[in-house]
């Protein structure tokens, strides 16, 4: 394992303009070398544009881009020594795969039998030696993938950028891929800052992930992190399959209320009577004799769990369960859940409060 | 063919007879010119028209190398369209793809100046043409002949280019320029490449607008630059017209043109077809 120091990377205030339009408000970002970083959130979030300013791609109105230290603000793309995987691959569609992954050090004037070793060795990373002869139109979608990766291995970049670059790929091969991204990149040592709007492929690829909401981060964590103790609602909201369930509630002294369908205790006391909105993961709902009234709208059956839609009032629920449970569509059932699976945000602003 | 059922060989046969009967049209003027030019004189005007004659090649050596040879007029055809084409093309791509990929102030304006060009009709431009190039002492010449195809040829090639280089995605040049390439090797390396189809159409209309142009010719030529299509028209005078020898002039001065399109055909159909299967490429 050849764990490289090379390829750390800090954002400081960040600031995106297109005319009127702010695309990012000031983002502060800090990636250790080596780390697989990524950069989740719906899409307009502002985590392309991130990368593309990483790249060189992007100029910034505000702000500076720093490499291992050094400011590249200014830096040409070229200059950067930073690779980059496209969401459409971004293929040379006149070159044959070797030529296409023998572009970046043709560029910097290497030698042709330097080039030959460096390719057939990227090649046989990614397991397509047997393709270097064809054209990208004669490959399959996730062999078109395997040649970009390679043209961005083959140089031995500081940093790897890449653009979610398994959007393309039907479910089963985005799951295979993603296994072997993840070991390739370990291998490497190689620092990945890589773009999705895919939680689960944020969570199962991350070291850390960076969670982009309208053009800012509001959160920074592992998965466990993010997953366990959201910073704001709208991450809870975001995160999980499927995500977080937030009821409009009252919360005073130790307990919460949601409309007149029950109280529940959380754990925390509440300073003063406050409104909330109240999260709790569609896994840590459980049916208690009693607890919050709701009824059930239907049963989603997954094979090894099921997905209970219900209603509490007029607000919608979703339980997940492993056991077996005898639901009905219009049963009435009471919901309850342990006081630490609680999550309290602020009502207006989204923050976190316990 | 022993797996071809009969519908398909129906169908075939339909469509080579459509295509026959299209094509017909097309050639007739064109076989009658070749006809014509081996005709002697009398059966040229023979009524009802004469299909099989003594065929004689006296038009070809007439206007190849007799008294009214047009070789000197060949040559000046192909100075004159050559020039234009290259210069045409030199200028065109970088502007075509400038015009397709920055983002400056007064693009659209730009785009639609080029197009505007187009629209005005040539008659009304040939005397101001004639006076200005009057004024400067470049009547007849070459350079001046040059000068005023390019004002017709250049917006035909930008706005023709400028299609190709827009269906090639932007993520092209960052790829490229994020393999160190920088702005102007991605565009040899990575860009031009993937327009040659584009390239070849385009360099082939602009040489055959030239070759095929009359009006300016004859009006801002004269006894130095006279290019073939000028000189034919010589074959046509009050007292009579000389339909043979102006058919083997014209089949002379159309050999260039069908042996360009031969070569190129290739390129020419791919580069045709190229937006319609691709498709979706701009963003």
């Amino acid at each position: 394992m050849n764990k490289s120091h090379r390829g750390g990377v800090s954002l400081q205030g960040a600031v995106k303009r297109h005319g009127a339009l702010t695309v990012l408000h000031g983002v502060d970002l800090d990636i250790q070398p080596g780390e697989f970083f990524v950069l989740l959130g719906p899409s307009g979030s502002g985590k392309t544009t991130t990368l593309r300013v990483l790249a060189g791609l992007e100029s910034i109105s505000a702000g500076r881009v720093l490499l291992d230290g050094e400011d590249v603000t200014d830096k040409d793309p070229g200059e950067r020594d930073v690779a980059m995987v496209f969401q459409s691959y971004a293929l040379y569609p006149h070159m044959t795969v070797a030529q296409n992954i023998g572009f970046p050090l043709k560029m910097v004037g290497q030698a042709a039998d330097t080039i030959a070793r460096a390719v057939a060795d990227a090649a046989a990373k990614v397991s397509i030696g047997h393709l270097l002869d064809r054209r990208p139109g004669q490959l399959s979608g996730g062999q078109q993938q395997r040649v970009a990766l390679a043209r961005a291995i083959v140089r031995e970049p500081r940093l790897f950028l890449l653009d979610e670059p398994l959007s393309n790929l039907d479910a089963r091969l985005r799951l295979e891929t993603r296994v072997e991204l993840k070991k390739l990149q370990r291998s490497l040592g190689v620092t990945a800052v890589y773009v999705t709007h895919d939680q689960e492929e944020a969570m199962t690829l991350a070291d850390r992930i960076a969670v982009f909401m309208d053009g800012r981060i509001v959160q920074v964590g592992t998965p466990q992190g993010i997953f366990g103790r959201p910073s704001h609602a709208s991450v809870a909201g975001f995160i999980g399959t499927p995500p977080m369930n937030l009821l409009q509630a009252t919360w005073s002294g130790s307990g919460i209320r949601v409309g007149a369908h029950g109280q529940v205790d959380v754990g925390s006391t509440a300073p003063m009577e406050r409104e909330v909105a109240l999260g709790v993961r569609p896994g840590d709902l459980k049916i208690v004799q009693s607890g919050l009234a709701a009824e059930v709208e239907l049963v989603e059956e997954l094979g090894d769990s099921r997905i209970a839609v219900l209603h509490v009032g007029d607000q919608r629920v979703k339980l997940k369960t492993d056991s077996p449970i005898e639901l009905r569509e219009g049963q009435a059932v009471h919901l309850g859940f342990a006081a630490k699976a609680a999550h309290l945000f602020d009502r207006s602003s989204g923050e976190r409060l316990n | 063919m022993t797996s071809s059922s009969r519908r398909p060989l129906v169908r075939r046969l339909a469509l080579a007879a459509v295509a026959g009967l299209l094509l017909s049209v097309w050639a007739f003027p064109v076989l009658w010119a070749l006809l014509t030019s081996f005709k002697s004189e009398r059966d040229v005007l023979a009524y009802p028209p004469v299909i099989f004659f003594e065929p004689t090649l006296a038009h070809y050596r007439e206007v190849l190398f007799g008294a009214s040879s047009i070789l000197p007029n060949l040559w000046s055809s192909v100075v004159v369209a050559t020039s234009a084409t290259v210069l045409t093309m030199l200028v065109a791509l970088p502007a075509a793809y400038a015009i397709a990929r920055l983002r400056y102030p007064g693009k659209r304006a730009s785009g639609f100046y080029v197009l505007a060009t187009q629209m005005l009709p040539p008659v009304g431009l040939v005397i101001p043409y004639y006076l200005a190039l009057q004024k400067v002492g470049a009547l007849d010449t070459y350079f001046g002949m040059v000068l005023i195809y390019l004002t017709f040829s250049l917006p035909f090639a930008i706005w023709l280019m400028v299609s190709y280089f827009e269906d090639i995605p932007f993520e092209m040049e960052e790829a490229a320029l994020l393999d160190r390439a920088g702005r102007l090797r991605a565009l040899w390396h990575v860009i031009l490449p993937q327009v040659r189809g584009g390239i070849a159409v385009t360099t082939v209309f602009v040489f055959l607008n030239a070759w095929n142009e009359f009006l300016f010719a004859v009006v801002l030529g004269g006894n130095k630059v006279r290019p073939v299509t000028v000189a034919m028209f010589n074959f046509i005078s009050v007292e009579q017209t000389q339909w043979a020898k102006l058919a083997a002039g014209a089949m002379v001065a159309m050999a260039p043109v069908i042996l360009i399109g031969l070569l190129a055909q290739r390129h020419i159909v791919k580069g045709l077809t190229m937006g319609a299967v691709k498709g979706g490429g701009r963003r």
